[in-house]
């Protein structure tokens, strides 16, 4: 006779050696920090690991949709972001992934493809229409090809020339929104059905001070000798809260998503989440339920206190909160080493100027590469740089500069510099402003345009402020008291507006005509100067407006 | 001596001018310093070429590369004197007006020599005398040297005033009769804007006037010695930027297609703002050939006996029509008018015109700045204000060569407009 349990073992086994022999590992974890005073951090991140031998007719718990993209176009590593907000440096620290206002893209291509342009831009168009966002417009002219400011993080062959293989653009006026974000849920294992997806309530998410969700993707050495190389894939999702807009400084999972959390994602190796209780010291809060375990993670001379709670599939609908015990005065944030600011100046709308700000509070110097990206339609000029108000700086070690093309190519500076301990730089660059064809103004001309911000990649000596992974690795825990002789740290500056001189645009048709007009002016008397000749003749008598009439009409009979 | 006294004080005004605080203002405006021929854009040529960059390779720099080298090595060696070069040139170019204005005057009183014949008795004291004339190179140089627009040209530190010192020496050469010299600099002078080349057909007919002999010959070998000297500095340019020919884009390109619209005194830039996507092409080669080619045949044939009408008439046409046109190019051809004080009675529009230059000069500043700084004018009313100062010019051109045919009739047959005793008018038939 055959026992029902036993059965049901024995197909647990089974669907258990199905999953490992196939090694696709799924994990899922959120991380909560409060940003004191006023503001709170959360940070989802779901990994998939593809172990299997890459191939797009079949996948396991990564989504087809997008490996297939990327076998296809020969993708090495993938990140795309979908920001809305701005990340305050300076107010909250840094996050774990930093990204652009807007869209933002890049990639590395294989060093098979050689044809990286229209690779990139077949790429671009395909994740357009996965992820419903408007990748299509990026082109030649807003695309550039970082030398220094990006590096891969995922285990790429060593290559001299793997920047010619990188490509990318930014899309600071996208908007972000639910329509962004289904698409980007389809690609869970679980969807937002079960696990931490079900928190990803579009209604609250885009209630935020600031929200970015980014799909990034790599290879990751599966070998100890990093012979053989696999796919992950990393869903990420941070949203900032604002204690003004929750109307409290006290948070819940039913207050930040609208419900509890079901219980994690059956197919989810794990389903983790910390919470940052270091401010617990200065603000105390309590937390609800109580944390399975406080892990303490001593990284690069600073102390973080994390809770852990581990969410099983099973679990009835938990949600987490904290409560604060008793509101202190304001406790001020340590700044954290590094943090910048870019702003607009000059005033009307024919030249005017771009500054970029770093401050290094840090008591040695910082390297630093600053890229900035400028649409052809703002026309930077790099004899006008300066660093600190001089021309020629000893802070710039290496430079690099592609100059931009009206509707073909963007400007493209690139700067390694020195920052001097505890000091703040300005870099300054003047530019004009370009006057545009009337069709290629978006519509509500006058709003202005959109600057892409800078990206900043440092590599920092302390830990402050700093809550991003290891560079190999995968997964949160990783983090902890992972300290390292300095800390990769790739930053985006706030992005800036300009307002262009606009055209008439109800006037075309004036115009033209206005125009031709003017050129018939010399048409007509030169055309009579060349072709005919003077002659004399008799001035007649006036003829009255009787006899015109009647002259009009004797002709009319003949 | 008052000569000696004129280019002083020209020379003062433009080298005080340069060192005022205004200068940064005036060698922005875009009446005076256009994407072409601006310091600005001079300068960030010259600083990416120094740095090993391409300068063709964007956007920024748009003028030749001989050009480029050589104020890469003035601002490299002797920064601080490009003031005083630049007032310097503007200086030697009104000498060259001057001694252009002199020859022309001999070519033109040769040439009424030769038709005194077809003069009515009536009208033979119109005939010029040579002391009448003489006095007309005083005013060339008094124009060139004191004329707003060439001062506000030179101060602007533009291009154009080395363009326009090319030019005058090309016209000097050809004054003098001096074929290898004339032809080089307009070669070099069309190398650098590309419309001079309209001038090689003026050119080649006063050289054939002052070099008497065989005419077709004298025309083959102006031009053959213009095509050479031309491909001659395109391959030197090419050389300059290591045997490359992409600068041409950057060039001739950029002044033939008309990427940039930042406004200017011309009517290329609200024209091409506002047009349709699908017509640009079109227009774009219609006005090309109207600055280019459309009237240079006609206006030949019609003043083959007065070249150097047809100098003043295309100058002033390419100005009027090119696509990157600045006060400095209108400085140039103003010049010229002088010389043809003898018209000036038969005139009709000189009130107007006056009237017109003086108001669209004071608007056009005021306009611009409503629009660009106050925000309470729009785009219409700069280009209002520039299509005005096309209008001007046109008026200005038709006026002038109006006033030579009448004269030219006058001439011929006499002052008297009756026929048979009736009151009778001149008209065109």
């Amino acid at each position: 006779m055959f026992n029902s349990k036993n059965f049901l073992f024995f197909i647990a086994v089974f669907i258990e050696t199905i999953f490992n022999a196939n090694g696709d590992l799924f994990n899922e974890e959120l991380f909560i920090k409060p940003l004191p005073p006023a503001h709170l951090y959360t940070y989802f991140q779901f990994t998939t690991l593809v172990n299997d031998n890459l191939s797009s007719e079949h996948t396991y718990l990564a989504p087809r949709s997008l490996v297939e993209v990327l076998t296809r176009f020969q993708v090495d590593e993938l990140h795309f972001t979908l920001t809305e907000g701005q990340w305050r440096h300076n107010h909250w620290g840094y996050p774990v992934l930093d990204a652009a206002p807007g869209a933002e893209l890049y990639a590395w291509f294989s060093s098979d493809v050689e044809n990286v342009d229209t690779q990139w831009k077949k790429l671009s168009s395909t994740l357009a229409g996965l992820f419903c966002a408007s990748l299509n417009f990026i082109e030649d002219f807003n695309t550039i090809t970082p030398q220094m400011a990006l590096q891969p993080t995922g285990a790429i062959p060593q290559n001299p020339n793997i920047t010619s293989q990188l490509r990318y653009a930014s899309l600071p006026r996208e908007i972000v929104c639910t329509e962004n974000l289904t698409p980007w849920k389809k690609l869970l294992p679980c969807e937002s059905s079960r696990g931490l997806s079900a928190l990803l309530n579009s209604r609250m998410i885009h209630n935020t001070n600031y929200h970015s969700i980014g799909v990034h993707t790599r290879k990751v050495c599966s070998s100890s000798d990093c012979s053989v190389v696999s796919l992950e894939i990393k869903q990420t999702v941070a949203l900032v809260y604002d204690s003004k807009i929750i109307r409290t400084t006290d948070w819940s999972f039913t207050k930040l998503f609208g419900q509890g959390l079901p219980g994690g994602c059956p197919l989810a190796s794990s389903s983790k989440v910390y919470v940052d209780i270091t401010t617990n010291d200065t603000q105390p809060f309590l937390l609800s339920p109580e944390p399975e375990k406080v892990l303490l993670s001593q990284r690069g001379g600073s102390e973080t206190k994390l809770a852990l709670y581990t969410i099983k599939p099973e679990n009835k609908m938990t949600t987490i909160g904290a409560k604060y015990i008793s509101k202190k005065d304001l406790v001020l944030m340590k700044l954290p080493p590094l943090y910048f600011n870019r702003y607009v100046l000059g005033y009307g709308k024919e030249f005017g100027g771009i500054v970029t700000e770093l401050t290094n509070t840090f008591w040695s110097s910082i390297d630093v590469v600053v890229l900035q990206n400028a649409p052809w339609w703002l026309p930077i000029q790099l004899s006008s740089l300066r660093i600190n108000g001089e021309a020629s700086s000893e802070m710039v070690l290496a430079r690099h500069y592609s100059p931009g093309r009206s509707r073909q190519k963007p400007y493209h500076l690139e700067l390694l510099l020195r920052l001097p301990p505890k000091s703040t730089t300005k870099i300054t660059i003047d530019f004009e402003f370009v006057f545009l064809k009337w069709q290629e103004y978006p519509p509500d001309a006058n709003h202005g345009f959109y600057v892409g911000s800078a990206i900043i990649t440092a590599n920092l000596p302390t830990a402050r402020n700093y809550t991003s992974l290891p560079g190999t690795a995968s997964l949160f825990e990783s983090s902890i008291n992972a300290s390292k002789p300095w800390y990769p740290a790739v930053f985006r500056t706030n992005g800036v507006m300009v307002s262009l001189p606009t055209p008439d645009f109800s006037m075309p048709y004036n115009v033209i005509c206005l125009a031709c007009t003017v050129v018939a002016l010399a048409f007509g008397p030169l055309h009579n100067i060349c072709t005919k000749e003077l002659v004399l003749k008799v001035v007649g008598s006036s003829v009255t407006l009787k006899q015109k009439i009647i002259n009009l009409f004797k002709k009319k009979k003949e | 001596m008052g000569a000696v006294v004129k280019y002083v004080i020209a020379g003062l005004v433009r080298y005080w001018l340069i060192h005022t605080d205004f200068w940064h203002t005036l060698s922005n405006r875009v009446e005076i310093a256009t994407p072409l021929n601006s310091w600005k854009r001079l300068i960030e040529g010259v600083y990416l070429y120094d740095q090993n960059i391409n300068p063709y390779e964007g956007d920024a720099f748009h003028e030749s590369p001989i050009v480029l080298v050589i104020f890469h090595y003035l601002l490299k060696h002797v920064p601080y004197s490009l003031p005083f070069i630049f007032s310097a040139m503007d200086l030697l170019t009104a000498y060259l007006l001057y001694k252009t204005s002199r020859g022309f005057v001999r070519i033109f009183l040769n040439c009424q020599e030769k038709y005194l014949s077809d003069v009515s008795q009536e009208s033979k004291d119109m005939v010029m005398t040579e002391s009448q004339l003489k006095e007309t190179s005083e005013y060339v140089l008094s124009v060139y040297l004191f004329n707003p627009y060439s001062i506000l040209n030179c101060v602007g530190m533009t291009t154009t005033v080395l363009q326009n010192m090319l030019l005058a020496a090309a016209l000097c050469g050809a004054a003098h009769g001096y074929v290898i010299i004339s032809c080089a600099f307009l070669a070099f002078a069309t190398h650098q804007a590309l419309y001079p080349v309209l001038l090689i057909v003026p050119t080649a007919m006063i050289l054939a006037e002052v070099n008497k002999g065989c005419n077709k010959c004298s025309y083959i070998k102006t031009l053959l010695a213009f095509v050479l000297s031309w491909s001659f500095v395109v391959y030197i340019s090419a050389f300059i930027m290591d045997g490359s020919y992409n600068y041409v884009y950057n060039t001739y390109g950029f002044i033939l297609t008309v990427p940039d619209l930042k406004p200017n005194i011309g009517l290329f830039w609200y024209f091409f703002t506002e047009m349709f996507e699908h017509f640009r092409l079109l227009f774009v080669c219609a006005f090309q050939i109207n600055a280019l080619i459309l009237y240079i045949v006609p206006l030949t044939l019609r003043f083959k006996k007065e070249p150097i009408l047809l100098v003043t008439v295309l100058l002033a046409l390419s100005t009027v029509f090119r696509s990157y046109p600045c006060v400095g190019d209108v400085g140039f051809y103003m010049a010229f008018i002088p010389m043809w004080k003898h018209l000036f009675t038969f005139m009709q529009q000189k009130f107007i015109v006056a009237c017109a230059f003086i108001i669209t000069s004071a608007l056009g500043p005021t306009v611009w700045h409503l629009w660009i700084y106050s925000g309470s004018a729009n785009a219409n009313f700069f280009f209002g204000v520039t299509l005005s100062f096309a209008t001007a010019q046109i008026f200005l051109i038709t006026d002038l060569l109006f006033a030579y045919i009448k004269r030219e009739y006058t001439l011929k047959n006499g002052s008297s407009r009756t026929i048979d005793g009736k009151p009778a008018k001149l008209v065109l038939r």
